[in-house]
């Protein structure tokens, strides 16, 4: 048993999800959904803990990896295996699943099974997704997400709930066709396999790069998302339920960031790198814009909603600097982003779970009556707008690290977004937790208590800890990233040499 | 381990403890706050003696990051100037935590008050001793929010919020420059110690960079980097609008903020960078000019100001401007001194008022008690540290700065600036200490006779010329002994009878301020009041303090919320929103348009050719009836009828067959057409049999009746 777990890993990582599903399905009762649910989770976060202390941070390449045919017809193979990269996107997978279960225990009153199912689903396709080899199952998987992302909006969702599911599904969609052909355009232009590694070994012709990194880059942005594809996003996000916010923001996001490094930098370096200029300027029009438009919300899930679209901003920006550094903290900015929003949707759905209002203008003054939340959502804040000391900024500030080395003028840039997040968080806080309670009903609010404490301080925990001791996190990744880069630059140097 | 480890760290855990601690620690949270900062207080006192004995002291603590080529390593370098400021840290932070104590008790948050200031003490003095310039950005960050959970610690009151979101983000726009700072100096130098910077800084001077097409010197743009977050986080002109709103802050918090903490961070930061900035003059002279200024604006604003929080305020910006514009001329040393004169005098003045304002429950102005007993030491303070400006600025020429400008105009604008500026601080000095202290106006000269003779006033001056005296002597040793932490050594020699003659000047500048202070308390009816227009113009500007709250609303916070909006409402949601419905709609209408035109096309033309179809084969089955479809009846009957017949005798065989050989369990073959007809009867079988019997019926009659 021991060695079957060991030997198969991931794969019963990938496992646990599922079973708890299944068993879900099996047993009647709401609470035993709840249980099993966060049985799972944490079983699958365990797992995930598991993998990171049997991960070797000293040997480059994938570890853990299995490999089963599939469909021998098309080369199509089960491959799963994880670096350093992945590793940490699993980990923050595994981390936020339960803490959504738990935000969920008693906000989800109807179809609770339902319910907790589709968190499960969501988590054991992502895992999927990060570990995928085998673009087909990556890709079957990416659309796997898509499903009962689509059911929590549509079920359990806010007022809009129809119109942004239908949004979401049909805006996702649109991506993922462009991102199927993409990989197919890979599929064809690498004698036919959808073996990631094989791809990246046997090169793109230059002049197929191009298209296909349109394709795999629209398809990126749109799930990232870049500016000018996010309209989908403040929509999905206010209207999910807490959970649904939090998967979508914390994990579902980074999807499209981890696909630029796994797929567009190895298995097309010289159109990456040709489209990177472009890409940067957009990114840092993305961190303003989110910035500015976070500023004039009055809704505080669209706040946070927007706030996400600067924040992605920091990540293609660190991505494609192409250095070490830029790579490092976008990886960083994701995991922080991941946490320190996801905690910021589980706190306002708190705070939702209340008063059923998203308005800032009827909060204020909670501090007397919440003291314990004001501390907590105090703590996110602050981290979401980068204070040092917390996990955002170590990744903000190897982002801007990475970009300087592309000029200074961006680095100028995109610290205005920073700025721009401490005037929306802050003011946010302003009115929210100071002054008076606008309403009476405000002064009488009731603190957290145990279940919903557990659900903040985790995430609290891990923001402070890793901003204060990232070592953990960054050698974790460093040998993938470096990898990364000097392939990428390898390749790129063989076609400068080509040319000349 | 070195246990001057301890010194930051002390505060650190005592904020961990309050703020994990529970609320049994509640009321008694001052003891785990306490003691701490003695602790860090008294280990500040030994690194002093040490440092004095043997030199810097390094100690590396953990290696925070190590990326690529980027490693950074935190620790302690604790050399001269760390040393030099750590009592007044840690001594400061200690006093206004036993004041805090009694002055806050009975407050619902007093443990986060005190967890607060201890983290705050743990900022401050991270900074002072820290090594590496990311570790130094951290700390100037952590005070910030510091002050931030401070200011707002009465969060009842919608201004205390207001004042603590506008000082973060007032800072949070400053520290822009100095976190571009901090990356552009690793870009250039590829590390972030502070030592290895300052070392390799000579040999970097040549190093520039391109910024929107300009060509620049790397190290003037750090130095002006490191000039913007001084400008932020030391409240000078145009960033100071945060510091007098602070005031909203506990009086213990101010102390902790004007005196220990936060404004001096700027000054500070100026003088551990100085070699750095010493190869940038255009730097220098921005640092020189900015400082000046605020001197000046400082004293003049704290001249009119009523609220005694305030005056107090505007007279810290005023004394940090002098800080910062003696770093801006060269004289580094003397402003580390100024800085702690001033720090131990401004956290003493304030705690006083504390006082005063907790007897009153009031910030207006003059109705301070009477407290005869600490009104002369007080007096002496105040005149003191009106001293300390011109014995700081005039102290040593400056040549290295100013002649390198080689602008005359520049060294008379500076004897100008400093000048006044010395006898605005004296006038200001004494009235803030008067107002707090004395008694209200017209009352004075009965109630305090002691204060009211001239011999005493003659008395105090002596004294003060005695006590700075003293401190020239002290000078000389204060200066050898930060000496090695700065840029070139000691200052040049002081010989110049020039120095002596301005320093002599400016002493007297100090006194004449005091005196007419002095004059006017006595006799207030005795001055006459501003008679000429642009005086009270002048007063009216001053009393709003230059408008520039105003004008940083007007200029950035209004715009910025502006297009923020725009960019919501039209941009956003009318542009980038509807594009994308826009492509929605368009993908629908081209469907609809597709699914009509197919009915068009398609569907009816189906109809119609159908329907023409029937029409031809009824003309066709008409003509051939005619032409002698009669006579061929019979035959035609018999054909169909035995063709029908037989078509139906096999289908109904195969149907059986089918379900034999299913029950038998054996396959049948021809696998599709068999599975089909296997199942059970359906309509489709049923109309066929129905149609087939029609057929058999008609054609029956047919063939009987013809």
């Amino acid at each position: 048993m021991t060695s079957l777990l060991t030997d198969h890993l991931i794969s019963s990582l990938i496992a646990v999800p599922f079973i708890g599903i299944a068993a879900i399905l099996l047993v009647r009762g709401r609470a035993f959904a709840r249980w099993c649910a966060l049985a799972s989770s944490l079983g699958a976060l365990g797992l995930g803990l598991a993998l990171w202390s049997g991960f070797d941070k000293t040997v480059s390449g994938m570890q853990f990896v299995e490999r089963v045919e599939w469909m021998p017809t098309f080369n199509i193979h089960y491959a799963v295996g994880v670096d350093g990269i992945s590793l940490v996107m699993v980990l923050l997978t595994t981390l936020l699943t339960p803490l959504c279960v738990l935000a969920s225990w008693t906000s989800i009153e109807s179809k609770a099974r339902a319910f907790m199912s589709l968190v499960l689903l969501v988590e054991g396709a992502m895992i999927v997704v990060f570990t995928a080899m085998d673009l087909f199952l990556f890709f079957m998987l990416w659309e796997v997400t898509m499903i009962p992302m689509y059911f929590m909006i549509v079920l359990w969702g806010g007022p809009e709930r129809i119109r942004a599911g239908i949004k979401f599904v049909i805006y996702s969609l649109t991506g993922s066709l462009l991102l199927l052909a993409g990989i197919f355009g890979l599929y064809l232009h690498a004698g036919r396999t959808f073996d990631l590694q094989a791809i990246v070994a046997h090169g793109i012709p230059g002049e197929a790069q191009t298209w296909i990194f349109v394709a795999l880059f629209l398809g990126f942005a749109i799930k990232l998302p870049m500016i000018p594809f996010h309209s989908w996003l403040p929509d999905a996000h206010s209207e999910a339920p807490t959970a649904g916010s939090v998967i979508l923001a914390g994990v579902l996001l980074k999807m499209g960031g981890y696909g630029f490094l796994r797929i567009c930098l190895p298995a097309l370096p010289e159109a990456s790198d040709s489209f990177a200029p472009a890409i940067l300027w957009l990114s840092i029009g993305g961190i303003l814009y989110g910035g500015c438009l976070a500023l004039a919300q009055s809704d505080l899930k669209r706040l946070v909603a927007y706030s996400s679209i600067s924040h992605m901003g920091f990540v293609t920006l660190g991505i494609f600097a192409f250095n070490e550094q830029g790579i490092q903290g976008s990886v960083m900015q994701m995991f922080a982003h991941g946490v320190s929003t996801g905690a910021m949707f589980l706190a306002v759905g708190l705070l939702y779970d209340r008063t059923h209002s998203r308005l800032i203008s009827d909060y204020g003054g909670l501090h007397s009556s919440m003291p314990r939340f004001v501390v907590m959502l105090s703590i996110f804040a602050i981290a979401s707008f980068g204070l040092p000391g917390t996990a955002n900024f170590v990744g903000e500030f190897l982002v801007l690290v990475g970009t300087s080395y592309g000029g200074m003028l961006k680095v100028l840039l995109a610290m205005g977004g920073i700025v721009l997040a401490a005037a929306y968080m802050l003011w946010m806080l302003q009115r929210v937790a100071l002054g008076k309670p606008s309403t009476s009903a405000g002064a009488m609010l009731p603190d957290l208590g145990a279940r919903e404490i557990l659900t903040l301080a985790p995430l609290a925990i891990v923001v402070f800890s890793v901003g204060l001791f990232p070592a953990p996190l960054t050698e974790t990744l460093e040998l993938a990233v470096s990898g990364l880069v000097e392939q990428a630059a390898a390749v790129l140097e063989g076609v400068g040499a080509a040319s000349d | 381990m070195s246990p001057y480890l301890l010194i930051p760290l002390l505060p650190l855990l005592a904020a961990f403890a309050l703020a994990l601690g529970g609320r049994r620690l509640g009321a008694q949270a001052h003891r785990v706050g306490i003691p701490a900062v003695a602790g860090s207080f008294v280990l500040s006192i030994a690194a002093l003696a040490e440092v004095a004995a043997g030199g810097p002291i390094s100690i590396r603590l953990y290696r925070l990051l190590d990326v690529g080529d980027l490693a950074v390593d935190i620790g302690l370098h604790v050399d001269q100037l760390a040393v030099l400021l750590l009592p007044l840290v840690t001594g400061v932070s200690l006093v206004v935590h036993v004041y805090s104590s009694r002055y806050m008790t009975g407050d619902p948050r007093y443990r986060r008050f005190f967890a607060v200031m201890a983290l705050f003490t743990f900022a401050m003095a991270m900074l002072v001793m820290s090594n590496n310039l990311l570790a130094t950005y951290m700390c100037w960050e952590i005070m910030g929010i510091c002050s931030y959970l401070l200011i707002s610690h009465w969060a009842d009151r919608p201004a205390a919020g207001r004042a603590a979101t506008k000082a973060f983000l007032v800072n949070a726009v400053a520290d822009v420059g100095l976190g571009f700072g901090v990356v552009l100096t690793f870009a250039t130098y590829g590390t972030l110690d502070i030592q290895e910077i300052l070392a390799s800084a000579s040999s970097m001077d040549s190093r520039t960079f391109s910024l929107l097409g300009l060509e620049v010197r790397t190290n003037t743009v750090i130095a002006f980097c490191l000039l913007s977050g001084a400008i932020g986080k030391s409240a000078q002109v145009p960033m100071h609008v945060w510091l007098p709103f602070a005031m909203e802050a506990p009086t213990p918090v101010s102390a902790l903020i004007h005196a220990a903490t936060m404004v001096n961070a700027g000054p500070f930061l100026l003088v551990r960078m100085s070699p750095l900035l010493l190869l940038a003059p255009a730097a220098m002279v921005a640092i020189a000019v900015v400082g000046a200024v605020t001197a000046l604006y400082g004293a003049l604003v704290s001249l009119t100001q009523s609220d005694i929080k305030k005056l107090l305020a505007y007279s810290t910006i005023s004394q940090i401007g002098f800080m910062v514009f003696a770093c801006g001329v060269g004289a580094f040393g003397a402003a580390v001194f100024h800085l702690l004169a001033h720090g131990f005098l401004k956290g003493f003045l304030f705690l006083s008022t504390g006082d005063a304002l907790a007897a009153t429950g009031s910030h207006a102005h003059g109705h301070g008690p009477v407290r005869g007993k600490r009104l002369r030491p007080l007096a002496l303070g105040a005149l003191l540290l009106a001293c300390v400006p011109p014995f700081v600025l005039f102290s040593g020429p400056y040549e290295r700065v100013w002649s390198a400008r080689q602008i005359p105009s520049a060294d008379a604008a500076f004897w100008a600036i400093g000048l006044a500026t010395v006898f605005l601080t004296a006038l200001y000095t004494f009235r803030g200490v008067v107002s707090l202290f004395g008694s209200p106006v017209g009352r004075s000269v009965s109630v305090h006779p002691r204060l009211s003779s001239m011999a005493h006033v003659s008395g105090l001056a002596v004294v003060a010329v005695v006590a700075t005296a003293f401190l020239a002597g002290l000078w000389s040793l204060f200066s050898d002994f930060l000496g090695p932490a700065l840029a070139g050594g000691p200052p040049a020699e002081a010989s110049s009878g020039l120095t002596v003659a301005g320093l002599g000047a400016a002493l007297a500048a100090a006194v004449a301020g005091w005196a007419w202070a002095y004059h006017r308390h006595l006799n207030p009816a005795a001055v006459p009041l501003p008679r000429r227009e642009w005086a009270k113009t002048a007063y009216v500007l001053l009393l709003n303090r230059l408008y520039f709250d105003e004008i940083h609303d007007a200029v950035a916070v209004r715009p910025t919320l502006r297009v923020s909006r725009w960019l919501w409402r039209d941009l956003d949601l009318r542009l980038v929103d509807r594009a994308v419905h826009g492509v929605a709609t368009l993908v629908r209408l081209c469907a609809e348009r597709l699914a009509r035109t197919a009915e068009e096309l398609v569907i009816e033309r189906l109809a119609h050719g159908t329907a023409s179809l029937v029409r031809i084969g009824s003309g066709w089955l008409e003509r051939v009836a005619e032409a002698g479809f009669v006579e061929r009846a019979p035959h035609v009957a018999g054909t169909g009828f035995v063709l029908t017949t037989g078509w139906l005798w096999r289908m109904v065989a195969r149907h059986v067959t089918g379900e034999a050989l299913q029950e038998v369990g054996q396959p049948a073959d021809g696998a599709g057409a068999t599975q089909g007809e296997t199942g059970p009867r359906t309509l489709r079988h049923q109309l066929v049999i129905i149609v087939c019997w029609l057929a058999l019926a008609i054609g029956l009659t047919y063939w009987l009746i013809l």
